[in-house]
Formats: structure tokens, sequence, C-alpha cells
């Protein structure tokens, strides 16, 4: 019998042959995209309001404010070139470059920062604290803003270089319509390195190259100084599975990749196909007392006698894992900071249980349960939390563990009647005006007399060393009324693809792009 | 039929209607706030509270779901809160990956779950059927995350032959050929599934080989592979149909553990994701697409039913 192979025959054969070779053909991906592997997508991009690490991670290649953070986080000029202050300290002159363009070709002037500012101002998240003390934000010419203060206000600068929260530019025109609501992303118009292209819910968040750039002048020095943009795209791709994130970069579908956990941090580090990157700027854990009601509202003895109940290594040993990766620091500010006092922090991690006991009958502690609310979105706060629950049952307490998700704790959390501790973490902060407890509105509501006056000393001022001297009187009043329990200072890390060039040895706050090419 | 299939479809609407009253009333009796959620930690309750306002979260419940019927009756899902784009191009986006999936994955089950199916019937007893049906119980067993992730160490950690994750649209540079992103999480998702199939198939195909019409067909001396797929297998498929329809609905609503292992941007992650955040128009579009999914799905295997066997009678 003989086979006829006809043309269509044949046709198909190709049609098949090509479909399994394409479907099986290696992944190709220019080296002028970066692949950037997310844990998640962040609500919005919208810097002013948000305060989103991940948001910011993302929108600090897009948004830029007047000033930014040298590597010894330091203030330093980005959008502005400098400024002058009155000698009463309540009028600040600040000058803008002049050849500075918005993604969408326009210049940007004083018009479009003093707009910038004042919605900030209104609605941002952190805008609040400076404006608190801001009479007036005016253009003072083309390219020279004006801020006239009430009083004199020591970390204006601070606040202004914080972008995660923080005063981003955009043009005056998205600026006078926007409110509350972050903006939408058809909006998202910056003047960074890299402009927004388009966001795919679950897929990502690309980013292209601004050819238009103007960067700043100076040689790179943390996030301040030149900014190059090597790569055409970055896109940022949720990938919610930790162990997709990493073989994902060993398989060369990523080249980096976020929130590793402690566990693998030995075996990636031996690894010679793969870069381990600490974040410099740690995160840490933050048990908030209430104030407002309960047990512990104005009772401090009786906070006091937590505190001395809980020894921190254990909580950290469990939930975070290697000792490169946590410190038991009581500071709230990491050691090398300018911040870093040892004020107070005798009281950190005592965990003497007989000691507590005592203390909290002292303190006329009945044995009524204490509420602690917890969420196991975030593993390290869950395992924290349940080593803190047994150590204080030993020292006789009677803890009510909540489990619950993020979202409603959070809503839980600004009942004052659903609870008496929260768990929660917070991110390295330039400054400690910007830390949460520092704010009398934030769930635990400290806003006793001492901290008002320590407070008031602390903002005032604008001599550092009287400033720092202020702040440890502040964490020292934090360790005596304790409204809220620092848990240790946790060293998150990120992996890279060997291939990438520029990257430091580790993150100043966020991860950054400019200067990076593979 | 067609009558019948016009009744059905008319259903639709009542039910759709009382399933978005029900996931209405319990999104809402979930403790929670988007705003809260968008804020971050450092929000207070009264910027929460500014923000709820401005996105109308904090109108009367009663109100706010006249608003959003009225405007679902119009075609339109409203807005997802945390994406800002249309719920319907958000739902549509996610269903292009969930149908391919579902899709890819039925492939593998005909593929492979009925041949096996088939053949362990056929030898029922010998060392063959032994083989499969113990193969289908590993099938079965594996935890589906456990059995990604060695798909992916294997075929694109170390060979790399295959991509790790993520799903870039069809629609997008690469075209068909990004159905590879499919392949391992195709694999994976078919596995527990298929093993499901190959016992029915097995178990079906029994049952029917004891059947009086069977044994006429073999007394009348037809070749044992005509009885097996002519009078065995077809009359097996009807008991296995209802099946395949409920696997395919299943496949696109909660592959929730497959899409986010391999990172897939399908339906079962997005409503998760929803929940987490507290998107509520996302939530609400995508449980209404899901009803209507099985609402149809189910007349499909209906009509199905009666096609494959016509002593069923539609009315």
């Amino acid at each position: 019998m003989t086979h006829l192979t006809t043309p269509t025959t044949k046709r198909w054969r190709f049609a098949w042959l090509f479909a399994v070779f394409s479907l099986f053909s290696t992944v190709t991906w220019a080296d002028t995209t970066l692949r950037y592997a997310t844990v998640g997508e962040p609500p919005s991009l919208d810097q002013h309001v948000l305060t989103s690490d991940l948001a910011t991670t993302i929108a600090h290649h897009m948004f830029e404010g007047l000033y930014t953070f040298d590597s010894s986080n330091s203030p330093a000029p980005l959008l502005a070139t400098g400024e002058t202050i009155s000698n009463n300290g309540k009028t600040i002159v600040i000058s803008l470059r002049d050849d500075v363009k918005f993604h969408n070709g326009e210049h940007m002037t004083s018009a479009d920062v003093v707009a910038s500012l004042n919605r900030w101002g209104e609605h941002g998240a952190r805008g609040g604290l400076l404006f608190s003390n801001v009479e007036s934000v005016a253009a003072s010419g083309d390219y020279e803003v004006t801020i006239q203060l009430s009083a004199p206000f020591g970390p204006w600068k601070n606040l202004l270089a914080f972008i995660n929260g923080g005063p981003a530019i955009y043009p005056a025109s998205i600026m006078n319509d926007a409110g509350k609501e972050p903006i939408p992303p058809d909006h998202y118009i910056g003047t960074g390195p890299y402009r927004f292209n388009e966001w795919k819910p679950n897929r990502h968040v690309e980013l292209v190259r601004y050819d238009n750039y103007s960067s700043p002048a100076g040689d790179a020095d943390g996030y301040s100084g030149s900014r190059v943009a090597e790569f055409d795209t970055i896109r940022f791709m949720p990938v919610p599975d930790v162990g997709t994130r990493v073989s994902g970069l060993k398989a060369g579908d990523y080249d980096y990749a976020e929130s590793i956990p402690g566990d693998l941090f030995d075996d990636l580090n031996s690894d010679p196909g793969v870069r381990t990157i600490l974040n410099g700027g740690p995160i840490f854990g933050l048990v908030f007392m209430n104030s407002k009601e309960g047990p512990l509202m104005t009772n401090f003895a009786l906070r006091r006698a937590i505190q001395t109940a809980t020894d921190k290594v254990p909580a950290l040993q469990v939930s975070i894992g290697p000792d490169k990766l946590w410190r038991a620091n009581g500071s709230f500010m990491p050691a090398g900071n300018i911040w870093y006092t040892e004020s107070g922090t005798d009281h950190f991690s005592q965990g003497d249980a007989e000691a507590a006991r005592q203390m909290a009958a002292d303190a006329g502690y009945d044995g009524a349960p204490i509420k602690f609310m917890v969420s196991t979105n975030y593993a390290f706060h869950y395992d924290q939390a349940v080593v803190f629950t047994r150590q204080l049952a030993q020292a006789g307490f009677n803890i009510d563990l909540q489990v619950y998700d993020w979202a409603t704790l959070i809503q839980k959390r600004a009942q004052p009647d659903q609870w008496d501790l929260f768990f929660t973490h917070h991110g390295f902060v330039p400054d400690p005006i910007l830390i949460s407890v520092m704010n009398d509105n934030y769930p635990g509501w400290w806003t006793t007399s001492e901290k008002a006056e320590l407070k008031a000393k602390f903002t005032a001022s604008s001599d550092p060393a009287e400033r720092i001297a202020i702040w440890s009187e502040i964490q020292a009043a934090i360790y005596h009324q304790v409204p809220t329990m620092k848990t240790g200072d946790v060293y998150t890390y990120n992996i890279a693809s060997p291939d990438l060039k520029g990257l430091s040895e580790q993150t100043l706050i966020w991860p950054h792009f400019w200067n990076v090419s593979k | 039929m067609f009558p019948y299939a016009i009744k059905r479809i008319l259903t639709l609407f009542p039910t759709l209607f009382l399933a978005s009253v029900v996931v209405f009333m319990f999104i809402h009796l979930i403790p929670g706030d988007p705003a809260a959620v968008m804020l971050g930690d450092i929000a207070t309750p009264e910027e929460i509270a500014l923000l709820s306002a401005e996105l109308g979260l904090d109108k009367p419940l009663p109100t706010q779901f006249f608003i959003w019927f009225t405007n679902a009756l119009g075609g339109d899902l409203g807005t997802s809160i945390f994406f800002q784009e249309p719920v319907t191009s958000v739902i549509a986006d996610g269903a292009e990956t969930s149908i391919l999936l579902a899709i890819m994955t039925m492939f593998w089950i005909v593929v492979i779950g009925i041949p096996i199916g088939v053949a362990s019937a056929s030898w029922h007893g010998r060392w063959v059927d032994q083989l499969f049906s113990g193969g289908a119980m590993l099938g079965a067993s594996i935890p589906t995350f456990w059995l990604g992730l060695y798909l992916i160490l294997v075929f694109s950690v170390g060979l790399g032959w295959l991509p790790s994750s993520g799903f870039p649209s069809v629609l997008e540079d690469g075209g068909i050929g990004n159905l590879r992103y499919l392949i391992l999480p195709s694999i994976t998702l078919a596995a527990p599934n298929a093993a499901l199939i190959i016992r029915l198939i097995r178990g079906s195909m029994l049952d029917v080989q004891r059947e009086d019409y069977v044994r006429t067909a073999r007394a009348k001396g037809l070749h044992p592979a005509k009885v097996a797929i002519r009078h065995v297998f077809r009359n097996a498929l009807i008991a296995v149909a209802a099946a395949f329809g409920f696997t395919f609905a299943v496949l696109i609503s909660e592959a929730v553990v497959t899409e986010t292992v391999f990172s897939l941007p399908g339906i079962g992650r997005l409503v998760v994701q929803s929940i987490l955040r507290r998107d509520y128009p996302v939530i609400q579009g995508v449980m209404l697409a899901i009803v209507a999914l099985y609402i149809i799905i189910n007349l499909l295997v209906d009509l199905v039913y009666a096609w494959l066997d016509p002593r069923v009678s539609l009315k």
C-alpha cells in the first residue's frame, strides 16, 4: 500500500509542528525589560493618599518630590534646587529647577508645586502633620514657592522628602479636581525617569522610560543625584506565592522578587544563581494599647507589667528565623541612624514573668480578659502574637487572642470598645515624627499631656542636636506610658538575578531601578 | 428542546436577582471597609470616613443596592474600587485566563482520562486496570499546590522548557504562543479531575457492560472493540456528561490554588483578592457571572443529555 502525502496533509503537519514549537520555545525577554515579582497589587499608585510600600516601590520611578533622601537618610534636593529660611524659622522659600517636564510634556512650574502641596496638605496621608503648622503656600515666582508657617516646624524637610504618603508633584490640572479619593491611572503623570504605561489587573503594572526626562545633577547617592533610566520597560507582576517568586527568578522569568521568607535566606544566600538584597530600613512590629477604653486605658503600671512579661527574642526567632534578619532593638530607630537612642530601652525585652505578675497585681489587675487583635495576613504578626500570648499567660494575664483578616482588624481597631491590644507593623521612616504613635488620631489614641508637651517642643525646634535630645525624652516617655510596645527590628530581603548591574548591596528603603541595567 | 431552552434562560433573570441580593447582603455583613484597606495602616478613622463618603460607601445599604442594581440592568456592573476600571472589563480579563485554562484542562482530561477509563473497564480486574486505578487514586490524592510547585521545579527551573508563572493575554505579543503559560497549570488542574473522570468512565462502563443489549450485541458476533465503543462507551458517556459540565464550571470558578501557584490572572484569584480588599463591585460582578455560568452549563448539560439519550424528554 502506498501512503499518499497530499499538500493539505503537509500543511497540517507543518501547522502542528509550528504550534508545538511555539508552545515549548523558551521564553525570551529583551534585556531592556525588567520583570519584578511583587507580593500583590497596590490599591493605587497615588503617593499623596497611600502609604503602601508596594505602591511606593512602583510609584517612585514615576513621581518625584521637591526633596529626596541620600544614602545617609538626609534630605537632598530633587525637584527643588535649595531653600532659604527666614530668621524666625517661619518663612521657607524653595527654589525649583526650571528644566523639569511632566510626562504629558508640560513644564513644571511653581503653580504645579503649590497645587500639589495644597492637595497633599488637605488630603494626604502625612500632609496634615506639616499643614497643621502651615498658614499658606504660594508661588513667589515661576520657579519659586514660599511656605508660610504659623510656628517653626523642624521636620518640614524630612516630610517633604518622604515620598511614601508624601508630596509627589503632579500637574496642577490634575490636582485641582483631586480629593481624598486616589487619582485614577490615567492621571498618573509625574516627572520621574519612568512614566506610567498600563495597569492590567492581576497581570502587571507597566512603566516605560520617559525619554524627555531631565535628571538632577550630581553623582547618584541613595535616591539623590543622577537618575538614568536604562530599561525601556519595567513590569511589576503580582506573584502571590513565594515558592513561585523564588522558582520564577531561578528559571529566569523574573529579574527581581520581593518579600522572601527568612527560612529560605541561608539557602538563597549560598546559591550562585541568586543574589540576596537586604532592605536597609527595617520594619518593626508594634503592639498598640488602647488609651480610650478598657482596663489599659490609663493604667500605665499595668501596661508596663505587660511589657515586662514579654521576651522579644524568642518571638523574633520563631517569626523571622536567621539572626541576620532581625535585631532585638528597643530603639524606635535602627542602630547607626542619627535618631538611634537607648533611652528607656532597658524595659524593651525583660521576659520576667514573676516580676510582671507582681506588677500586674500592684496595678490592680483582676484577671479580666484582655482582647488582643492580630491578623493572619502578615505571618510574622500572628507568629509573634502567639508567642506573646503564651508569655503573658505565664505571667497570669488572661489574653483573649482574636484573629482576623487585615480588613476586619482595621475596621475593629477604629472602635475603642472592641479591643485592648492590637498588632501591626511599621515601615522605616526617616524622622520619628512620622511614627504612627506620634499621631494623636491613630488607633490607640495616645494623647497624654506629657506627650503633647514633648511633641510641641520636638516639632518647634529646628536644631538637629536639640531635636535628637527631645526624641530621646519622647522614647523614654513611650517606655514609661507604653502607648505601644515595639517588638524588634525585622530586615526583610529581596532576591535578584546576578545579571542585574548597578544594584546596591542593600536597599535604602524601597528598591529603585534607575541607574540599573542588565 | 427549543422552548425548554428558552424557558430555562428566562429563569436566569430571577435567579440572578436573588443571587445578587444574597451576595450583596453577605459581603456587607463581613466587617471591613475598602477605604481602610486602601488608605493603609496609618490612616485615621476620620480619613477613612472621608474616603468612604467620596466612594459612596456611606449611603444606606438599600440605596447602594438600588443604585448598583439599576446600573446592572443597563449592563453597568460598576467600577472596581481598587483598579478604577469597569467591573465588566476586569471580569473579561480574568475570564480569558479562566476559560482558556479550563478548556486546556478539559483537553487533558479528555485525552488522558477517557482512554484510560475505557482501557481500565475493558481490562477490568487485570494488571492494566490495577495500574490505571492506582494511578487515578494517586492523581486524585496529590495536592494541587504541591504538584504545581514540582512541575515548576522540573519543567521551568530544571529543564527551562516552559514558563513558571503568569499569563500574558493571547491578544498581546506572543499571541497563541502565550498558551504555553497554561500548559503546567492545566496539567496540575487536570490531575485530580482526570482521576475523577477515569473512575466515572470505568464504573459507568462496567455497569453498561452488564446490560442485556450489550450481551445481545456480543451474541450477534460484533467485534469486541465495536461493542465497547458503539454500545458500551456511548451509553456510559451519559452518566459522565453531567460530571464534564460541572467540572468545567468548577475549573473556571474555583481554580484559585492553581491560579495562585502559577500567578494566573483568573477569576478564582480575582474573587479571593477582591474579598480580602473588600472590593464590593468586583465581588458582586464576579459572583453574578459565576451564577450565570453555572445556570448556563447546567442547561447545556441537560441539552447534551437529551441528545445522547433519546429517552430523556425535556419539557
